[in-house]
């Protein structure tokens, strides 16, 4: 009796229920609060205030930004994602491997780290490439001006493309080559091969990757922060930051927000609902367990040329800006010359012994993404697992759960996470490092699910109809197979969690408490305060620390790997 | 991947003891000076106070609020004692019952254009605002008010954001105060830009972003000591700006925010205050010969050529004059 009651309420049920209530009390909760706060004022519809803020000009022009650069960003993401993709798994371009490698380093580069770099490169009077032009061509004015929407988009491109080539590479090397081979036989020529086969084979994987791009640029607040206040453009995430600190951080601003906050998921919603327009075209299971290599476009003439590009891009979007962090952390104070006597280590000894401020911020980052990656990785597969194969009542609900934290933006998880865990309900995490993390849990959340689902779609229904013929329960089946199988989208998620949350900004910015900076905010902090080197000293040590990270990982998962 | 969990586990484990580990009194100081002051007066106070464990919070004043009033609605106040230089708020604060009343020994001393007659805030340092200019880029320095609406100063000349800053508000209120709008509209026909943080519009000028800029003393003092492009000026007219400290009612650690206020205010708290570019509020503190000779002016000086304004009337209208100062600023572009 007892045996079989344990039997139907296996790990797999409990780690489910768990789950499920995470989803419930970390994500859905805060965001059901922010609408509740924007719509209603002690139980009655707040009809005035939404029409007042809905009416100021500011509002308009701050959703324009967010959807102007959440645009631009996507389609410029896209194109360059799915050439380097296309570069590295269907051509003969040398070094395929190192570049496939290279292609994945801007994502390692946090945006607004970047965006710092770029300010002291084009800033229209003391950018170092500006100053260098007028000095060489004897130019009357600065050629460029980072600063604006035309930057914006620039600088988030360049570091968000590799989200669209992760999701379109991997769809490259999954599908099925036969397909294409199959048409080629029946005398179908390059253009319709790809127009009619590869094109929407790898449709679920651009629109996965533009997807994230497109949520994530809207609701970014990093770069547009460092490159758009100064001439007074805000998107939404940047408007509410600043009118919570014009308002001393009222109530009514917190309000303001929320229904800012609101538009934001109103907008999210219009795009996911886009994606799945693009999607319902159909899905395609292309994983059928068997494995074939495809046939590679001959770059010819090209070959030398279009590696040389592919290098310049990444010198230019890679190592001049972290040479200019790396460089300007050294400097004794900033906009002074790079000579030897100005330059030293003082600032690394500093920022990492002797101030408490930058020390927390580091330790504060590491752990506090560590846990949450974790975390995450394992809840999301849980959840999405049920969602795409098992067959259980109520599953609607955990849908709509899994799709919602997808179209809520960092800047409104924030709110709504200041809104539940700040003592009303009995609870009161402000100001302590537990907030960041249930923050982060539910801001990342979205990523697990994606990568996770993507992947089990993927996985053809037969091979765990055999297992469970042969009489493997759920678990095991699931540990036996299906874990197994989509390792890589699991590890991925990981990736696609920790790297993130390491140099998490939009969320935290509004978070974190005295003791609790994250390296994000840090930043931020130092260069908002005119710490310039000190901000370039702690985005270098940044850098490192997510380069080693990375390192380690691959390592540990390399073992674990070889130990199954 | 269970091993990663297992480790994980016991690390978050162990922080949460590490967080609630024991320590002496506490005392959580949120203040809007930067680091390059309050770290050194962090450094000798606990130095000669090992029993307190000090540790501060530094950000702008409209941080700092927004903060305050966050905890306050969450039931939780981290801060024990508030010092910056948003002279209003402490008003507001003590209309609302939040500061308690203390009067230190030392406040005899202390000389200053506010003061609460009833012991609810004290300035601790007199903040002064000079027009700080790259000087590469600017060959003769501004002398007074109107020489910054100069075609030289055209698309130049930065103020940082007043909803960030303290010392920019008040800036901006007493400008407004002495000059009248027009004075900044006419600023903003000139192209001048409101930047971020008090502190960043100073970078921004040392490197040549901004030709010029509203610049508190101390911090502009610390860059040109390290060798950055600036020069500082004060005009006849000078913003001087009491920085108030005061303690947080209820607070479980009274007498230690009454030590540091103690010591803040004490000759050698002062004297640290004037060794890192900014006004002491005691007469018997002098200010260094090489940061007079830098440009700064003495306490008295100061206070004599201060422009006037009423904070009490000031605390009602801020959101109006930050909102009425952005749209001037931003009307131009």
């Amino acid at each position: 009796m007892l045996k079989r009651f344990f039997g139907k309420i296996g790990i797999a049920e409990v780690l489910l229920f768990i789950s499920v209530l995470i989803l419930i009390v970390v994500v859905a909760v805060p965001v059901l609060l922010i609408l509740w706060t924007a719509l209603f004022v002690d139980g009655s519809l707040n009809t005035k205030d939404i029409i007042h803020i809905l009416s100021q000009p500011g509002t308009y022009e701050a959703l324009k930004n967010s959807l102007v650069i959440a645009g631009g960003v996507t389609v410029l993401s896209t194109i360059i994602g799915v050439f380097f993709a296309w570069l590295v798994s269907r051509t003969d371009l040398p070094f395929k491997e190192t570049m496939k490698v290279l292609f994945l380093v801007p994502f390692m580069l946090p945006s607004f780290i970047g965006a710092l770099a770029w300010k002291m490169l084009l800033s229209p009077r003391s950018g170092y490439i500006n100053k260098f032009l007028v000095d060489i061509f004897s130019l009357d004015a600065s050629p460029f001006n980072i600063y604006g929407l035309g930057g914006i988009i620039a600088v988030e491109t360049m570091y968000l493309f590799p989200f669209v080539f992760i999701q379109v590479a991997g769809a490259l090397e999954r599908m099925d080559p036969t397909l294409e081979e199959s048409a080629r036989i029946s005398g179908a020529g390059l253009l319709t091969i790809t127009r009619r086969i590869t094109l929407p084979l790898m449709l679920p994987g651009i629109a996965a990757g533009a997807l994230l791009v497109a949520l994530y640029s809207l609701a970014h607040f990093g770069v547009p922060a460092i490159l758009g206040t100064e001439s007074g453009i805000y998107n939404i995430p940047t408007k509410i930051y600043e009118q919570i600190y014009q308002s001393g951080g009222s109530f009514v601003a917190i309000r303001t927000g929320t229904i800012l906050s609101s538009i934001l998921i109103v907008a999210a919603g219009l795009i996911l609902y886009a994606q799945n327009l693009v999607l319902r075209a159909g899905r395609f299971q292309v994983i059928a367990g068997k494995s074939m290599r495809p046939t590679l476009l001959k770059l010819r003439g090209l070959k030398i040329p279009i590696l040389i590009f592919s290098l310049l891009y990444i010198f230019i979007t890679v190592i001049l800006p972290t040479a200019t962090i790396f460089l300007v952390g050294t400097l004794k104070t900033y906009g002074i010359a790079f000579t030897w006597e100005n330059m030293s280590l003082q600032n690394l000894k500093y920022i990492l012994f002797d101030w408490r401020m930058t020390r927390d911020a580091i330790w504060n980052s590491f752990y506090l993404s560590l846990a949450a990656a974790m975390i995450t990785m394992v809840v999301g597969v849980l959840i999405s697992y049920t969602i795409v194969k098992m067959k259980v009542r109520g599953k609607f609900i955990l849908e709509f759960l899994g799709v919602l934290p997808f179209s809520v933006p960092g800047t409104v998880i924030a709110l709504g996470v200041i809104l539940t865990w700040s003592g009303k309900f009995g609870i009161n995490l402000y100001n302590t490092a537990w907030i960041i993390f249930v923050a982060y849990i539910a801001r990342y959340m979205a990523f697990s699910l994606k990568s996770n689902s993507a992947a089990l779609e993927q996985v053809d229904d037969s091979l765990e109809e055999a297992a469970r013929a042969c009489g493997a329960t759920h678990w095991q089946s699931l540990r036996d197979i299906v874990i197994p199988l989509i390792k890589p989208g699991m590890v991925a998620a990981f990736f696609l969690i920790f790297l993130p949350a390491l140099r998490e900004l939009t969320t935290s910015v509004l978070l974190y408490g005295p003791t609790t900076r994250t390296i994000g905010v840090a930043i931020y902090a130092l260069n908002e305060d005119g710490e310039t080197v000190y901000a370039a000293t702690l985005a270098s040590v940044a850098l490192v620390i997510i380069i080693v990270g990375q390192l380690v990982i691959k390592r540990i998962t390399r073992t674990t790997v070889q130990g199954v | 991947m269970k091993k990663i969990s297992m480790i994980l586990f016991t690390m978050l484990i162990f922080f949460g003891f590490v967080a609630t580990s024991p320590a002496a009194e506490k005392l959580m100081l949120y203040t809007s000076m930067k680091e390059s002051l309050i770290g050194k007066i962090r450094d000798v106070f606990v130095k000669k106070n090992p029993d307190i464990a000090f540790d501060y919070y530094s950000a702008g004043a409209g941080k700092l609020m927004a903060k305050i009033a966050a905890e306050r609605q969450s039931g939780k106040l981290t801060v024990d004692i508030l010092w910056h230089s948003e002279v209003p708020d402490f008003y507001k604060l003590k209309q609302e019952g939040m500061l308690e009343k203390y009067v230190s020994p030392e406040s005899e001393n202390v000389r200053s254009p506010v003061k609460d007659p009833e012991g609810y805030f004290t300035p601790a340092r007199l903040g002064t605002l000079a027009i700080a200019y790259n000087k590469k880029k600017i060959a003769s320095p501004p002398k007074n008010w109107n020489d910054l609406l100069d075609a030289r100063f055209t698309n130049g000349f930065g103020i940082a954001n007043p909803a960030l800053s303290g010392t920019s508000f008040v800036s901006v209120a007493m400008i407004v105060n002495t000059f009248g709008w027009e004075y900044f509209e006419k600023m903003a026909k000139n192209g001048a830009i409101m930047g971020q943080g008090s502190g960043q519009v100073v970078d921004d000028t040392a490197s040549g972003d901004l030709l010029a800029t509203l610049a508190p003393d101390y911090i502009a003092i610390d860059k040109i000591e390290k060798g950055a492009n600036l020069g500082i000026v004060f005009p006849e007219e000078m913003l001087v700006i009491p920085s108030p400290i005061g303690i947080m009612k209820g607070t479980p650690n009274l007498k230690a925010a009454e030590r540091f206020i103690d010591f803040l205010l004490s000759k050698e708290g002062q004297t640290l205050i004037a060794a890192e570019g900014t006004l002491p509020i005691r007469d018997d503190v002098a200010i260094p010969p090489e940061i007079l000779a830098m440009g700064m002016v003495t306490t008295g000086q100061a206070v004599q050529r201060a422009m006037k304004l009423d904070y009490i009337k000031t605390m009602d209208e801020k959101e109006a004059i930050i909102k009425k100062f952005s749209a001037i600023i931003r009307a131009a572009k």
